[in-house]
């Protein structure tokens, strides 16, 4: 096991800078998601990890040891793609001791190793098959347990489980949480659905254009976002954006839409004084913390109207316009109501989040015990 | 008023689509639900015309479609290949269908617009099919198929290739364009959340049969059998294996994998006592309707030990065992258990379906949460 430590990556294809510059610490033992869009520079990272890219610029250090020179098969990482290439003709028992038999390793001691990672991995009675007679998701224990079988100090995972379908995915999600509590080993995994990162990491970094937005643990992403990129991706359906003008009179804030006035969250009150609340703000919240009343009400004032009401069993999900601003709410599953139905929203407070106009960033909120 | 009719077709030796029946209602949205497989695109495509029948038939308000070609079937068809015409731009795809009925320009100007607003394609229209994305020509092949009138619009994975936040509010934008149509829309596709968002009805179907059809509401809550119960909700409904017994003339269930008795609904000691006792007897529960305790009381006397805890910011999703079998609770955001915990579940006939020998035979009562968001 290791720690592994990226500082100042960069990563250049010809004109492509698809990694630009990015620092991070993963702890021995953590399990680490990169999150981001097709494009944001998560596969390239982890390809420079394995060693399997050069390195343009900047260095990676495994236990604080300098790794960018070191040859891929000496760094001790596995890494785990999403498509695993089985050897056909080979057992599962076969297909387990062949990085083993490579590495010239002795019969007995062999033998022990592949049975261990077997038990570990839920595949024993898969031993004698072969990868044909397997399902795909029993396919994919065989993988990642091949990938394992040389206890790696880093554990690299690429959308190990995207192509599966939605059962085996809710499954394998929940085996590699447990393999990693059991294991320890520090793991890193690419994905592009939050739902997995979130559902599987101790800690997220999310990337966009070759940049890490924000590090974090999932309830600090989800709840704390350092940005509006990362708020608008983390989350199904995403955090509701609306853009707002703050406006102070005496010692009392106000956000104003349109000529709809709104008291600022309180969170951000002694920002005011401070005068450290811009002009121009985006008033951000989730799908969940607002609340539809079908008359006005001294809570619900933010006059709406509905587009279209979606039920989806355990929730529904209503969108509604407040003015030229498309929101989404989630609440109840028999809420109904008729397209273009006029209705009133409150929304909490304390679950906003503010962030700067102009740069998009979260508008810091001075720390609460 | 579109109807199938006993409708079969085979490839080979498989029976892809067997003897179906089903009968849309005036001005309704269909969806056809199952998994790869399942029949799904075959039954579009029967309907369409575009593949026999090997027996039955398609009926359009009364009449027998069997020598009307799909041309003369005033349907329009979203193809999952979207097939659009490489060699003119996305404004001429989506004129294409307009032009051909003598539309004036003005109006197909118009209308093209329209529909590339609401499909987010506006600052497309300019360029040739060749150099979109995947999802962008989706997009362009269902404002193709939408842009024309039709009795019936057939839609086949529409919004399948997009990206999950585009997706979501293409389905939202789907339905409303649909809601303004008179005229029935039957939509193929294998998410369960964009069957039950866009659907007045929904069929679920397997292996080429009809497991179930109904309302989202009723697919959801009153599953008819374990197959569509398991294949309709995420997480996925847990099913634990039990046995019925009698104790002290009690009706009881005894969970398979553990010594555990919980109390039995009078309705399964009348199912048993009519159809004798089942092979199979699976109790399902969904995760959102089972709560949990860290010790044993009253309603939560069923001692499961902790797998992972799956932390996912609005809530926790908790994954337990009993004996071999997993089971999946939601929890908030702030309890959270360690592995290998033991906690107390409570699964008793309030909040439990019951499957005896693959088909429901009780499902909880629902009390439906009013009020509001909560804060």
């Amino acid at each position: 096991m290791a720690s592994v430590k990226l500082e100042n990556l960069w990563k250049r294809y010809g004109d492509v800078e698809a990694v630009m510059g990015i620092n991070l610490g993963i702890a021995d033992g953590e399990f680490m998601a990169f999150l981001g869009p097709s494009g944001c520079g998560k596969s390239s990272t982890m390809r420079m990890i394995a060693g399997l890219e050069d390195i343009t610029a900047g260095s990676i250090y495994f236990d604080g040891e300098r790794f960018n020179e070191v040859r891929p098969r000496d760094r001790k990482v596995a890494m785990a793609f999403e498509t695993y290439a089985l050897y056909p003709t080979l057992s599962v028992y076969e297909n387990l001791a062949f990085p083993l038999r490579a590495a010239k390793w002795r019969q007995d001691q062999l033998d022990q190793r592949v049975r261990e990672i077997a038990e570990i991995m839920w595949i024993v009675e898969l031993l004698d098959r072969k990868p044909h007679e397997l399902s795909s998701g029993q396919q994919q224990s065989v993988g990642l347990a091949r990938a394992l079988t040389r206890e790696p100090a880093v554990f690299l995972l690429d959308e190990p489980i995207s192509h599966l379908d939605t059962r085996q995915r809710i499954r394998m999600r929940a085996y590699l949480k447990s393999l990693h509590l059991k294991l320890e080993y520090t793991m890193i995994y690419v994905t592009h659905d939050q739902e997995e990162a979130m559902a599987l990491a101790d800690r997220v970094a999310v990337m966009n254009l070759g940049l890490i937005n924000q590090v974090g643990t999932p309830d600090e992403i989800f709840n704390n976002p350092a940005d509006t990129f990362v708020a608008g991706f983390i989350g199904e359906p995403p955090m509701n954006f609306l853009n707002c003008e703050f406006v102070q009179e005496n010692d009392h804030g106000f956000l104003k839409y349109n000529g709809i006035m709104m008291d600022i969250p309180p969170q951000y009150q002694p920002l005011i004084q401070k005068a450290e609340i811009p002009k121009r703000v985006i008033l951000a919240v989730r799908p969940f913390y607002i609340d539809i009343g079908l008359e006005k009400s001294t809570r619900h004032t933010i006059p709406a109207e509905v587009f279209i009401v979606e039920s989806l069993g355990d929730i529904s999900i209503v969108s509604v316009d407040v003015l030229e601003t498309r929101l989404q709410i989630v609440t109840r599953p028999d809420f109904r109501a008729e397209a273009k139905q006029q209705i009133w929203l409150a929304i909490d407070p304390s679950r906003t989040v503010l962030f700067d106009a102009e740069t998009e960033k979260a508008v810091s909120v001075p720390v609460q015990d | 008023m579109l109807e199938l009719r006993s409708l079969t077709k085979k490839f080979d030796r498989t029976i892809a689509v067997n003897k179906l029946d089903l009968a849309c209602k005036q001005n309704e949205f269909l969806v056809i639900f199952g998994p790869a497989g399942a029949g799904k695109s075959t039954t579009l495509r029967l309907i369409a015309g575009i593949l026999k029948p090997d027996s039955g038939a398609v009926y359009f308000n009364g009449t027998n479609l069997k020598n009307v070609p799909p041309e003369r079937r005033d349907m329009s068809m979203a193809f999952e290949n979207y097939a659009l015409y490489s060699h003119l731009s996305v404004y001429e795809n989506l004129a294409f269908p307009l032009r051909a009925k003598k539309f004036k320009d003005q109006d197909i100007r118009t209308q093209v617009q329209e529909m590339a607003a609401i499909l987010q394609i506006s600052e497309l229209l300019e360029r040739r099919p060749g150099f979109l994305s995947g999802g962008q020509r989706q997009r362009v092949a269902l404002g193709r198929t939408l842009i024309r009138d039709a009795a019936v619009y057939l839609l086949d994975e529409p919004i399948s290739h997009l990206d999950a936040k585009l997706r979501n509010r293409m389905r939202g934008e789907l339905k409303a364009v649909c809601a303004h149509k008179e005229a029935t829309v039957v939509h193929v596709t294998h998410d369960y959340r964009e069957a039950m968002a866009l659907s007045d009805r929904m069929t679920v179907l397997n292996k080429g049969r009809i497991m179930q059809l109904g309302t989202p509401d009723d697919v959801f809550h009153r599953p008819a059998n374990e197959f569509v119960a398991g294949f309709v909700g995420d997480p996925p409904m847990s099913f634990v294996d039990a046995e019925y017994i009698e104790q002290n003339e009690k009706p009881q269930f005894r969970l398979a994998q553990k010594d555990i008795h919980i109390p039995a609904h009078p309705k399964i000691r009348a199912y048993v006592k009519e159809n004798g006792l089942p092979k199979s007897l699976k109790i399902g529960v969904r995760a959102k309707d089972i709560t949990i305790a860290s010790s044993q009381d009253d309603i939560h006397h069923v001692a499961v030990e902790v797998f992972v805890t799956e932390k996912m910011g609005y809530q926790n999703i908790l994954i337990a065992h009993i004996g071999q079998t997993q089971i999946r609770a939601i929890t908030p955001p702030k309890v959270a258990f360690n592995s290998k915990d033991t906690v107390w579940l409570n699964l008793n006939e309030s909040n439990v379906h019951v499957f005896a020998d693959g088909n429901a035979v009780l499902h909880p009562k629902r009390e439906i949460k009013l009020g509001t968001n909560s804060f």
